[in-house]
């Protein structure tokens, strides 16, 4: 008879659960080495000369608001200082947030819906699958620093970067720090947690609060010193690339491995499908949304479109503040501007900062276009779609629901983005309302297109329609941030994003938007023909 | 008119043949168990016949509707009970009950109450916090308080308790008695024989019996048990005889057709008692399907 401990059930656990988590790693560990490899290699172009990096230093370095925003700025006048500051905001949270959603996915998200049990009657036990669990998110982890490592080395050893490979790896580490915090701190949260949601809401919370500190104290608004009161704090201690301190990793480590060492010993306690902190399974009845599918939809899909639009938003405030920042400095004249109007044409500085930084968030909003054909392609494989189809409700009716209700998310969010970025800029930078509305537009684009082509996919070919699709919006982005460094243009031609100008930078290419709208319409019909006639596909 | 009536019904799935020509009809007010094995093509008739899967030839109607090309028309008189009660884990079973009631378009909220209170359901739980036996109960008491004329129910006890299952039984009842078809697809004989006023038999796709169980039984072999004073006589040549198992002054053995012959020769061998039975559903479905109950595929499959 096998030991339980030793049995060769119990890592069946552990890879499956790092099979599933290693394909989402991958995607953003190429994502962040890729973004970090192309900024490091354009920071010369950008700021081809001392003046101009030291114009670009004192304005941002000095700018409360926008430090509380995007973390302390050291040594900006320099490549390291540029590029710690440039993307470790955006990888710790953009790690810290696919780090507990990972988590609550693979270990709640299969606990809610029963396949726990199936590896629990195994040869394993609750403790020791959890245990396999966190090795496998562990393993996903290390794809993550590995791919991003690899990007930061690469760029690092280029003669115009110059990083040292122990700075690069310092630096992916970084970067990569919130993601392991957030992951550990998803797996203990799936124990405490009632179910998935409440998972996920209680490590947002975590989130939230820690960067609520941080930005405080960053903002100078509480003394420097709570910035050790939080994770995202300890991470900007690390100072990669401009001061070192490897010390800061010691209560990163102490989080990480508290809270996985935890998660552990609270799932062998509990019972599954319990969680500590056992939530209301009798909730009060809601049904003033539950007269029909259209409402169903909004009902199962508001809170998560919620966050989208505020979190974009948000984004769109703080890269208003940066043009702000950027047209007030008047630093990047001879750059970003240059880079942006590549016809030689004259913008103002805000514009041309607004217009390079909101492709990012056209590109963020069409992964949320791409969530929304993931949503209810996983209505149809759970089976739930079946009882709306077997009932007086056509096909076509649905999928249009759906779909307006996708078209409404990118539409808010494109506004959202556009209000945010106008917002921060305060009208200043010369940008008016009217140029932001355009950009606000112009970023929505993308996700109509997304929606489209995702409506045909589904139709087409529903089991590869998710995968194709977050690989295409993927793609886009890549090319889109590697264009200046692709010779071949047909290459750049294949990102949705390419597409569509840097507005405001430039104005709303009315041809651009009339034909990628078409597009979107036309491969929306074709999903709507296909779907009419294809076999609803369950689990 | 008819509730259900399929002509030549087929669905391929490449080069698997999951239904093959099914001719099928289900009168208004009739309950129509439906058996076959697991892979017999049960779900597949009845994913075809709502439009979840589309057939490859061959027609579909509900109450008159192609319900292949007009499935949310044909949907309006039909309430239906999956086998997989997957709902939507976020909602309270009160919610699921409303959804399902409204989407339906009717629902007969009196009669809906009164089954929630007859299967035990606490219906202000949330779905994901309900055993598979309680979810089942949700879409029982959606699909049956919908008063639809026709109930299609795709293995609907899976997972209920005995006692539920009476409820069921009761309700199934209650329905036909009102004037409601019934399509019961189900593993659970006993169910079937106690519901059902006709019975199709599906082995590989194809449809190998259908009928009253009357017929069925009238038309299959009749089981004969026999005590003799003396050694039992050699029935191996009686016309119809088959199955045929000696043990001490014990025969037992089946008949096809007429008894008489077995009955002369019966009469003369000195026979102390004589038993005879008609077939359980059970056996006409083994007997369809083999003891093993493995479906054998048909030699043109």
């Amino acid at each position: 008879m096998p030991d339980v401990e030793t049995g060769f059930g119990v890592w069946v656990v552990g890879r499956r659960t790092a099979r599933r988590a290693v394909r989402s790693a991958v995607v953003w560990g190429v994502l962040f080495g890729a973004l970090v490899a192309n900024e490091a290699l354009s920071y010369h172009s950008g700021f081809p000369d001392t003046a101009s990096r030291e114009r670009f230093a004192a304005t941002m370095g000095d700018n409360r608001g926008l430090t509380a925003v995007t973390g302390p700025a050291r040594s900006l006048d320099t490549l390291g200082g540029f590029v710690a500051w440039r993307m470790m905001s955006l990888m710790l949270v953009a790690g810290a947030i696919w780090g507990f959603l990972t988590a609550t996915r693979l270990m709640r998200g299969e606990e809610d819906a029963g396949r726990w049990d199936l590896l629990l009657a195994g040869r394993t036990s609750r403790r020791h699958a959890a245990g396999q669990a966190v090795w496998g998110l562990a393993c996903a982890w290390s794809v993550l620093w590995a791919l991003t490592a690899t990007g930061t080395v690469i760029a690092g050893l280029q003669p115009s970067v110059g990083f040292s490979v122990a700075d690069s790896l310092f630096y992916a580490t970084a970067g990569v720090a919130g993601a392991a915090m957030f992951l550990a701190v998803g797996a203990l949260t799936s124990q405490l947690g009632a179910n998935r949601r409440q998972a996920n809401a209680l490590a947002a919370v975590v989130f939230c609060i820690s960067w609520l500190l941080r930005m405080l104290a960053d903002g100078q608004v509480l003394p420097g010193w709570v910035r050790w009161t939080t994770p995202l704090g300890w991470i900007e201690n690390l100072a990669p690339l401009t001061d070192p301190q490897p010390w800061a990793l010691l209560p990163i480590a102490l989080l990480t491995g508290g809270a996985g060492w935890c998660a552990i010993g609270l799932a062998g306690r509990r019972d599954v499908g319990q969680g500590v902190l056992t939530g209301s399974s009798v909730p009060p009845s809601r049904t003033r949304l539950l007269n029909a599918p259209g409402g169903l939809a909004v009902r199962l899909e508001r809170w998560p479109a919620l966050a989208w639009v505020l979190g974009l938003g948000a984004l769109g405030f703080v890269f208003g503040l940066v043009a702000r920042a950027a047209a007030e400095g008047n630093f990047g004249d001879s750059s970003v501007g240059q880079v942006v109007n590549r016809d030689g044409g004259h913008v103002s500085l805000g514009a041309a900062w607004l217009g390079y930084e909101f492709l990012y968030l056209a590109a963020i909003l069409a992964f949320a276009a791409a969530g929304q054909i993931a949503a209810l392609r996983a209505e149809e494989y759970d089976g739930h779609l079946d009882h709306l189809i077997a009932r007086p409700v056509s096909r076509r009716s649905w999928l249009v629901g759906r779909l307006v209700l996708g078209l409404g998310l990118v539409a808010m969010a494109g506004m959202s983005i556009g209000l945010g970025g106008w917002l921060g800029a305060g009208g200043r930078g010369g940008l008016d309302a009217l140029d932001l509305l355009q950009a606000a537009v112009n970023v929505a684009i993308p996700g109509l297109v997304v929606l489209g082509l995702g409506a045909a996919l589904y139709g087409v070919a529903p089991r590869l329609a998710v995968p194709l699709l977050y690989g295409f919006v993927l793609w886009s982005f890549l090319v889109e941030i590697l264009a200046g460094t692709l010779h071949a243009r047909w290459l750049v031609h294949t990102s949705v994003l390419d597409l569509l100008g840097p507005v405001p930078a430039t104005g709303l290419d009315g041809q651009a938007v009339t034909g990628l709208l078409v597009l979107a319409a036309v491969a929306a019909l074709v999903g709507f023909a296909a779907f009419d006639r294809r076999d609803l596909a369950t689990a | 008119m008819t509730a259900i009536r399929t002509q030549g019904l087929t669905k391929r799935y490449g080069a698997i043949v999951a239904l093959r020509g099914l001719d099928l009809e289900v009168a208004e007010g009739e309950v129509v168990g439906y058996l076959g094995p697991n892979g017999a093509g049960k779900t597949t008739t009845i994913r075809c016949l709502l439009g979840l899967a589309r057939a490859t030839s061959g027609r579909a109607e509900i109450f008159g509707v192609d319900a292949q090309a007009r499935p949310s028309v044909a949907h309006r008189r039909v309430a239906y009970v999956p086998g997989e009660a997957n709902l939507w884990p976020d909602l309270t079973g009160a919610e699921a009950l409303h959804l399902l009631g409204r989407v339906q378009g009717a629902a007969d909220t009196a009669y809906r109450d009164e089954l929630v209170e007859r299967f035990q359901l606490d219906p202000s739980k949330k779905v994901r916090a309900y055993s598979k036996g309680n979810r089942q109960k949700v879409l029982l008491v959606a699909a049956l308080g919908s008063r639809a004329d026709l109930l299609v129910l795709d293995e609907p006890t899976t997972g209920l308790d005995p006692l539920m299952e009476q409820v069921f039984r009761e309700s199934v009842g209650d329905a036909r008695a009102r004037g409601q078809a019934v399509f019961l697809s189900s593993h659970i004989l006993s169910e079937v024989e106690a519901l059902s006023d006709r019975v199709a038999i599906l082995r590989a796709g194809e449809l190998v019996e259908v009928g009253t169980l009357a017929d069925m039984r009238h038309l299959s072999a009749l089981s004969i048990e026999a005590t003799f004073d003396a050694a039992p006589p050699d029935l191996s040549r009686v016309p119809g005889v088959t199955g045929l198992v000696v043990q001490g002054h014990d025969l037992r053995c089946q008949v096809v057709g007429s008894v008489e012959p077995l009955l002369g020769v019966l009469a003369a061998s000195g026979v102390h008692q004589l038993l005879s039975r008609e077939p359980s559903l059970e056996e006409l479905f083994l007997a369809h399907y083999g003891e093993s109950g493995s479906t054998r595929e048909p030699s043109h499959a």
